[in-house]
């Protein structure tokens, strides 16, 4: 069992609270991704959980036992850092061995280990290299390995994706995502991308100024942000909100969500239609095009309202060359926000019909 | 075993600070001590006479004509050796094997013990049948007495400092060319700016930390000169050649004359204190440019 | 304009030429000297080429003095100093480097001081000290003083610095221990500017006349600079075949050690000091 809890973790940097009462559990075997914009705390509260930094106040727990007060080295955790940070002067075998010798392994199984690992991530030709001439994706193999030779109960991962080029990003996504299939040991991922979170997590956990915003899995937080900043975090281009205190403008009747508390709406940009006559079945706006993107499958279009700029996103259509048109949203498909960002959903989404119509309707 | 952590950085340092206390901190402070005592070295007691010893110092002509020949020494020294490194520097700060080869030579004086340097200027300079004046024969300038007279043996030792430390200062000096950027020269060169103006305006102001460097680390070792007046003139002929360092030297080891001694060396404290805070003045404030 | 060229370039190199002598033929002189005769060396004009090349005044410098006993006693010195500053600057270094604590930056300047406090100043002071402890004329009044080193710390410390963070927080959770970490990860790390340095630390104490002509006054103590200047006092002097002969005993180990290693030498002496 490997289940790790952070109970009431705060950590202070020079007296400043970089994070404050963090409770967060992380289960036994999965693939958690710890994301959020730079500065979050991401990072910090990956260190804690590795002993790299001490926790200021507050509990961390790995499977049944208080690590605390543990050293890095006895909590039976291996990271993979952002640039490696392979040992230089060592070759691959002592690199991948090194921990070993510190836990004092029998010379004979520590050699069976290194090279059955090596075998693993492909590494076997080059055990007697230096780090220095390998390539990228040859030391971010290295770092993985020196990481699985330990048979850690945690797996701590840096960005370890970072330094690497495009497509080479891509395979080893792949290849993590296999690897933790095959091993079912816990691995925490921290990365600020939200593309990678999305697509490796089974469990994201989103960060924003030392707190966690929301725990989910990758489709519920797409479906169901519970609030603004997840919204706007997660999606790309990211979610369009509204202030409806530009609405009110354009529809008197908008007064009766104030009424109810929405100070926001908002919409994902890859759930317009444009239409070249005003809808009558969705909320709708009139825009004007003022940039197209053409991504190939993908276009995303620069649109100006009265109320504002928002992007639209269409998938495997064809292109609207029209100047004018008519933006509806299925109000299905509309979100709430509280004057705090948070999300309002008590609002059933279709009573809103005839309002917001209206303010798409005044503003042609 | 939480105090571990606490101490350990402690104990790392504790060996080699220890030998500083000792050998490096703790003998100016006695020093300082002595300088206020008279003392022969053999008598039990040390009798404290206040200033007197540099009361005796400041009066005594022996010890201006030692303070003396330490200024002159190390102002010839200094300007010298730094005047001709930076020629030097400036032509031969080229890559090409000959330029190279000429950088070695003129470096590889300086990792030779001063001792054998010594030594080996001493026979040079013989009057007699030295290499010096068969050299001065050729270009029939008659034999010169060198280290024989008093008044040219304080100038053969600053020719042997010379000889011994230009190479350093020119190395010194080609790192310094080599640190300023090239697109600086082409900059200069696009700007249609003569040579000269390029040197003057460029090339020198973006030296003078590496002169500053130079001059005072120069000056400091030239206070200290000692090798070569105790192997070459022994201070003489008549204290022409008796520089601080041979003086605290005799007065502690030959003559027994302890606070006297340590009064020299107070001041030569103070003359090296001057320095090192003029060179910390100097680079807080220092005249660079990146 | 093609002619002045050449006349240029020409000149240049003669220049060039006569500064590589001025540098260089001092020390062909005292080669050739050094196995000329007695007679010969009384000559002027001066002879260049001894008639015969007299070995047999190595064995005679050799002989005039305990010259084994300089030999060995330079060698302990000089090695002695350099274990003992390799086992205390390195733990200072990483110390200074890795830990903050309460007074480090105090003791940190308080080593860099020492740099400026030539061991010309303190001779006498310490020279008491030394004979108040009883060991005066000892090998150990040669070693102990240089038993670290605030230069080999200024250098070190600065290396260890360079050491990624990461690669120590590796280490630590690949559970080494500090100890480990210091020897393993940051030594080899900082190797070439620890080679750097003990070669500059080597070559100085190889070189120095000063500190053992002070603190020692016995034959079987001196070390091979101290004997060598005394070889000028045999025979009421200028015997310098005899002289530049115990004078190659010092010099040449040094040549040999610059010739093999010019670039780190170089390096060692000019460029560590402008930093």
């Amino acid at each position: 069992m490997a289940q790790i809890q952070l109970k009431n973790v705060s950590k202070n940097f020079d007296g400043e609270s970089v994070i404050e009462r963090l409770n967060i559990t992380i289960k036994d075997g999965s693939f958690t991704v710890l994301v959020g914009p730079s500065g979050c705390g991401k990072t910090t509260t990956l260190r804690m959980i590795a002993g790299l930094e001490e926790q200021s106040e507050g509990e961390i727990w790995i499977g049944d036992h208080n690590v605390s007060d543990i050293s890095p080295g006895k909590r039976d955790v291996a990271m993979v850092f952002q640039n490696y940070a392979l040992y230089p002067t060592m070759s691959v075998r002592e690199n991948i061995e090194f921990g070993l010798t510190n836990r004092k392994i029998p010379k004979v199984e520590r050699k069976e280990l290194v090279y059955e690992i090596a075998e693993i991530v492909g590494l076997t030709p080059y055990l007697s290299k230096k780090p220095q001439q390998l390539s990228g994706g040859q030391r971010q193999r290295v770092a993985l390995a020196r990481a699985m030779v330990k048979k850690p109960k945690v797996f701590l991962m840096d960005e370890p994706l970072s330094n690497l080029d495009a497509k080479l990003r891509q395979q080893m996504r792949m290849e993590l995502i296999q690897l933790h299939k095959r091993l079912g040991t816990t691995f925490i991922y921290v990365t600020h991308d939200q593309v990678e979170a999305m697509s490796m997590g089974e469990d994201v956990i989103l960060m924003n100024k030392g707190k966690v915003v929301q725990q989910a899995g990758p489709m519920e937080l797409y479906n169901e942000p519970n609030s603004m900043f997840v919204s706007q975090f997660v999606g790309m281009p990211p979610m369009n909100v509204m202030s409806i205190e530009d609405l009110v403008t354009y529809s008197e009747d908008s007064w009766s969500f104030q009424q109810q508390g929405v100070s926001y709406i908002g919409f994902r940009p890859e759930k317009i239609k444009l239409l070249k006559a005003p809808s009558t079945s969705g909320f709708c706006l009139n825009c004007e095009i003022i940039n197209r993107e053409t991504l190939g499958a993908e276009i995303i279009y620069q649109l100006k309202s009265q109320i504002g700029n928002i992007q639209g996103k269409s998938y495997l259509t064809p292109m609207v060359n029209e100047k004018k048109v008519y933006v509806e949203v299925e109000y299905s498909d509309l979100y709430y926000f509280d004057k705090d960002g948070n999300r309002i959903s008590s609002i059933i989404r279709t009573e809103m019909k005839s309002t917001l119509t209206a303010a798409g309707e005044k503003t042609s | 075993m939480k105090s571990w952590p606490i101490i350990r950085p402690y104990v790392m340092i504790a060996p080699a600070l220890i030998v500083f206390l000792l050998f490096f901190i703790y003998p100016i402070y006695y020093m300082v001590y002595l300088s206020l005592h008279s003392w022969d070295f053999i008598s039990p007691t040390k009798d404290f006479v206040g200033l007197s010893n540099f009361q005796q110092l400041l009066n005594s002509s022996e010890f201006a004509k030692v303070l003396s020949n330490t200024l002159v020494y190390t102002f010839g020294t200094v300007v010298f050796s730094i005047t001709l490194a930076l020629f030097l520097a400036l032509w031969l700060n080229r890559s090409t094997r000959i330029h190279r080869l000429a950088q070695t030579a003129v470096f590889s004086p300086y990792i030779i013990s001063l001792a054998s340097i010594a030594l080996l200027w001493l026979w040079m300079m013989d009057p007699d049948f030295g290499l010096l004046n068969w050299l001065l024969s050729l270009v029939g300038i008659p034999k010169q007495p060198w280290l024989t007279d008093q008044n040219t043996a304080l100038f053969s030792l600053i020719l042997v400092a010379v000889w011994k430390g230009v190479g350093f200062n020119t190395l010194v000096f080609i790192a310094g060319l080599q640190s300023i950027p090239k697109d600086l020269y082409e900059a200069a060169d696009l700007d249609q700016s003569p040579k000269w103006r390029t040197f003057y305006k460029i090339t020198l102001p973006m030296l003078t930390p590496t002169l500053f460097f130079l001059v005072v680390t120069n000056v400091i070792v030239s206070f200290q000169v000692f090798d070569t007046v105790h192997i070459m003139t022994l201070g003489g002929p008549v204290n022409s050649t008796n520089t601080l360092v041979f003086n605290i030297y005799m007065h502690g080891f030959r003559f027994f004359n302890i606070g006297y001694a340590s009064a020299v060396g107070v001041i030569l404290l103070i003359l090296l204190a001057i320095m090192t805070w003029l060179y910390f003045r100097l680079l807080s404030k220092r005249v660079h440019y990146q | 304009m093609k002619l002045l060229n050449y006349l240029l370039k020409g000149l240049n190199w003669v220049l060039l030429l006569t500064v590589i002598l001025i540098f260089i033929f001092p020390f062909f002189w005292m080669i050739t000297t050094a196995f000329k005769s007695f007679s010969e060396t009384m000559m002027f004009p001066p002879k260049w080429i001894p008639d015969q090349w007299l070995w047999q005044n190595f064995v005679d410098a050799w002989q005039s003095g305990p010259f084994l006993h300089y030999y060995i006693n330079s060698i302990t010195v000089t090695v002695s100093i350099l274990v003992l500053q390799f086992l205390t600057v390195i733990p200072a270094s990483y110390a200074f480097a890795r830990y903050r604590f309460k007074g480090d930056r105090f003791l940190f300047a308080l080593i860099m001081i020492t740099l400026m406090i030539p061991a010309q100043l303190i001779f006498l002071p310490v020279y008491l000290q030394m004979s108040s402890w009883g060991l005066i004329d000892s090998l150990a009044s040669l070693i102990i003083p240089f038993a670290s080193s605030a230069f080999g710390i200024f250098l070190i410390r600065q290396a260890f610095k360079q050491v990624p963070n990461e690669l120590i927080e590796a280490a630590r959770l690949d559970q080494a221990s500090e100890w480990k970490i210091m020897w393993k990860i940051m030594v080899p790390y900082a190797k070439p500017t620890i080679i750097t340095f003990a070669l500059f630390s080597f070559i100085t104490h190889w070189n120095d006349y000063f500190w053992p002509l002070v603190m020692t006054n016995s034959e079987l103590s001196r070390t091979l600079p101290v004997g060598i200047a005394r070889l000028r006092d045999i025979d009421s002097g200028a015997s310098w075949n005899l002289v530049m002969a115990g004078n190659m005993l010092l010099v040449v180990p040094i040549l040999v050690i610059f010739f093999l290693a010019q670039r780190h030498i170089i390096k060692a002496f000019v460029y560590t000091g402008v930093k």
